[in-house]
């Protein structure tokens, strides 16, 4: 039986039934690593003996959690006690956390497996996972093409099938936009639903962690476990968790849903576009009433978000000085000069440029011209949605302008920022939204829906993606590659 | 509106320092960024819009005011580049006359 190939569920239910054991599990993926991962390089650290003598501790375990044995891929800038974690970067580069962030003592305390700690942009900027410090992830669907970002080896871990699931985490896109390319599902939860603490901070009012998986219902079942009230993250609401595995398939739910007008996709891939299309039409077959919209606030939306994504960044990354963790330069005659060096040395050029471009925004004389503007345009994009979501339960919108692109492609910063269109207003507004797989185009390459409903309605959101999923019938199972190619 | 980013001074604010090079590669790049957003402009605002976005709509909770554990000394300076016993030691910040 190929383990890897089966979702959460399926593992649990084999793992109830003492059918196989957690050793086998990880086992398998570790096999499934060593074969691919030579090619597809998701993972900055795997923790190889670690999560093979977690296994065997689990399989002696009475009283098992609700993941025993589920082996996950983390994304490295969430933070994991005694492992790694780098956020791929050189200031970051020996960094062992002396604690580990919520999401993942939750997830540990359901005796969940952490295999590995997956790549990504560095600090979470980018759409490609080519700004990583270390190296460039591939996409397992094609691998002259980018995975996406800044998740980008957890949505490749997954895909290819060297993870049972992952964590990443969603400033501007960064689930959705990789799960859209890698062909898996990622939700970005409403923001203040699940903790943040031990989350490497980039925007601090935008972050939010969410799980990559193969399925709709495995995605609930990690929600549900990482979701809730933690004392250390003050934005959290205290709001209850729903059993959304439970409540994903009760009833049929009510579609009253809000789609872009044509002419807001203009300059839109064909293909995504007309996948789009056809997976509307579906919803309208399944009882769905469907709105075309206009979101006039919208086409500011990108531009709101690179100064305050900039300027949130600029302030959080003014703690990497060398000083208490981290790199530190060597070269230096003074603090400031220590300071500078650690710096220069240390990040990456599209962190310098995001940080030089947020202290611009915040500076004297340019604050209220830049800043206070973006602040105001993000209030003017909220009432926009709340006004939407009086008359409907759902917008649905491609998740991505266009597939995957090729390695090396977009070496202008703006073509890159644009691939994060359409999922940087739900990030503004705090909303929860959903990518799922709906078709591939005729290269073979994984196009996404985007879901967004409005705050803590996450349950409504796997419901819809749950009946959708059914209807494409999309399969992991056309990964382009032949692995055994050498 | 023309746009001018004295590149020298963000980076002494940013403690960055970048070669002529870099300057020459992301002043530019960021003339145009800053181009881009300007598209801010042309919206009009309602002067009763908010200007401060809350990402929270409820009242923050609190703890209760109890002294829990937290990390041992040796835990917080494990990831420090240059410790000398408990401290963490950086370059002289006093000068000399």
């Amino acid at each position: 039986m190929n383990l890897t190939s089966l979702s959460i569920c399926g593992l649990q239910q084999l793992l109830a039934k003492k059918e196989i054991k957690a050793e086998e599990v990880v086992l398998s993926y570790l096999e499934k690593i060593q074969e691919r991962e030579k090619r597809i390089s998701a993972f900055i650290t795997v923790v190889a003996e670690k999560a093979l003598a977690r296994a065997r501790e689990i399989d002696q375990k009475k009283g098992k959690g609700r993941l025993a044995g589920i082996p996950l891929a983390i994304k490295d800038n969430i933070l994991t006690e005694n492992i790694r974690t780098t956020c791929a970067s050189k200031i970051l580069e020996d960094y062992v956390p002396p604690y580990s962030a919520t999401v993942v003592r939750k997830l540990e305390a359901e005796d969940a497996i952490i295999i590995g700690k997956t790549n990504m942009d560095e600090f979470a900027m980018g759409s490609s996972t080519e700004n990583s410090a270390f190296f460039v992830t591939r996409n397992p669907w094609n691998l002259t093409r980018v995975p996406g970002g800044s998740s980008g080896g957890s949505a490749a871990a997954v895909a290819a099938e060297e993870a049972a699931a992952a964590l990443g985490s969603d400033t501007g896109g960064s689930v959705r936009q990789p799960a859209a390319f890698c062909g898996v599902v990622g939700l970005k939860p409403t923001y203040s639903r699940v903790s943040r603490y031990g989350l490497v901070a980039y925007a601090s009012s935008l972050d939010q962690i969410g799980p990559l998986t193969r399925s709709v219902e495995d995605s609930a079942i990690l929600t549900q476990i990482i979701a809730g009230y933690d004392s250390k993250d003050s934005t959290l609401s205290p709001q209850p968790v729903p059993d959304y595995q439970k409540e994903m398939k009760e009833g049929s739910p009510s579609i009253k849903a809000a789609c872009l007008k044509e002419k807001e996709l203009k300059g839109l891939n064909p293909e995504v576009k007309d996948t789009y299309y056809r997976t509307l039409k579906w919803l309208e077959d399944l009882g769905a009433r469907l709105e075309e919209r206009d979101f006039p606030s919208w086409q500011y939306a990108l531009a709101c978000y690179y100064i305050i994504a900039p300027s949130e960044a600029s302030s959080n990354l003014a703690r990497y000085d060398g000083v208490r963790y981290g790199f530190r330069s060597p070269r230096y005659q003074n603090l400031k000069e220590m300071y500078q060096n650690t710096r220069t040395a240390g990040f990456g050029q599209e962190v310098k440029r995001r940080i030089l471009l947020g202290t611009f925004a915040l500076s004297s004389g340019y604050y209220d011209a830049y800043y206070l503007k973006a602040a105001k345009t993000r209030s003017l994009i909220c009432q926009e949605f709340e006004r939407t979501f009086k008359e409907v339960n759902f917008i649905l919108t491609p998740t991505t302008p266009e597939p995957a692109f090729l390695v090396g492609e977009k070496d202008d910063p703006i073509s890159m920022y644009l691939s994060d269109i359409f999922t940087v207003t739900a990030n503004l507004a705090g909303l929860p939204a959903l990518s799922l797989p709906i078709g591939l185009s005729r290269q073979g390459l994984p196009i996404g829906l985007q879901i967004i409903g409005n705050h803590f309605q996450e349950s409504h959101i796997f419901k819809l993606a749950f009946l959708l999923e059914k209807k494409v019938k999309f399969k992991n199972n056309k990964l382009t590659f032949d692995w055994k190619e050498e | 509106m023309k746009h001018k980013i004295d590149i020298d001074h963000i980076c002494e604010l940013s403690h960055l320092k970048l070669t002529e090079e870099e300057k020459s590669v992301l002043a530019p790049q960021m003339i145009k960024i800053v181009e881009w957003v300007t598209k801010l402009e042309e919206l009009k605002f309602d002067v009763t819009l908010n200007e401060i976005y809350s990402s929270v709509s409820f009242p923050l909770p609190f703890r209760s005011d109890e002294v829990l554990n937290s990390l041992s000394t040796e835990l917080a300076l494990s990831n420090s580049p240059e410790k000398n016993r408990e401290f963490i030691r950086v370059p002289k910040v006093i000068e000399e006359k």
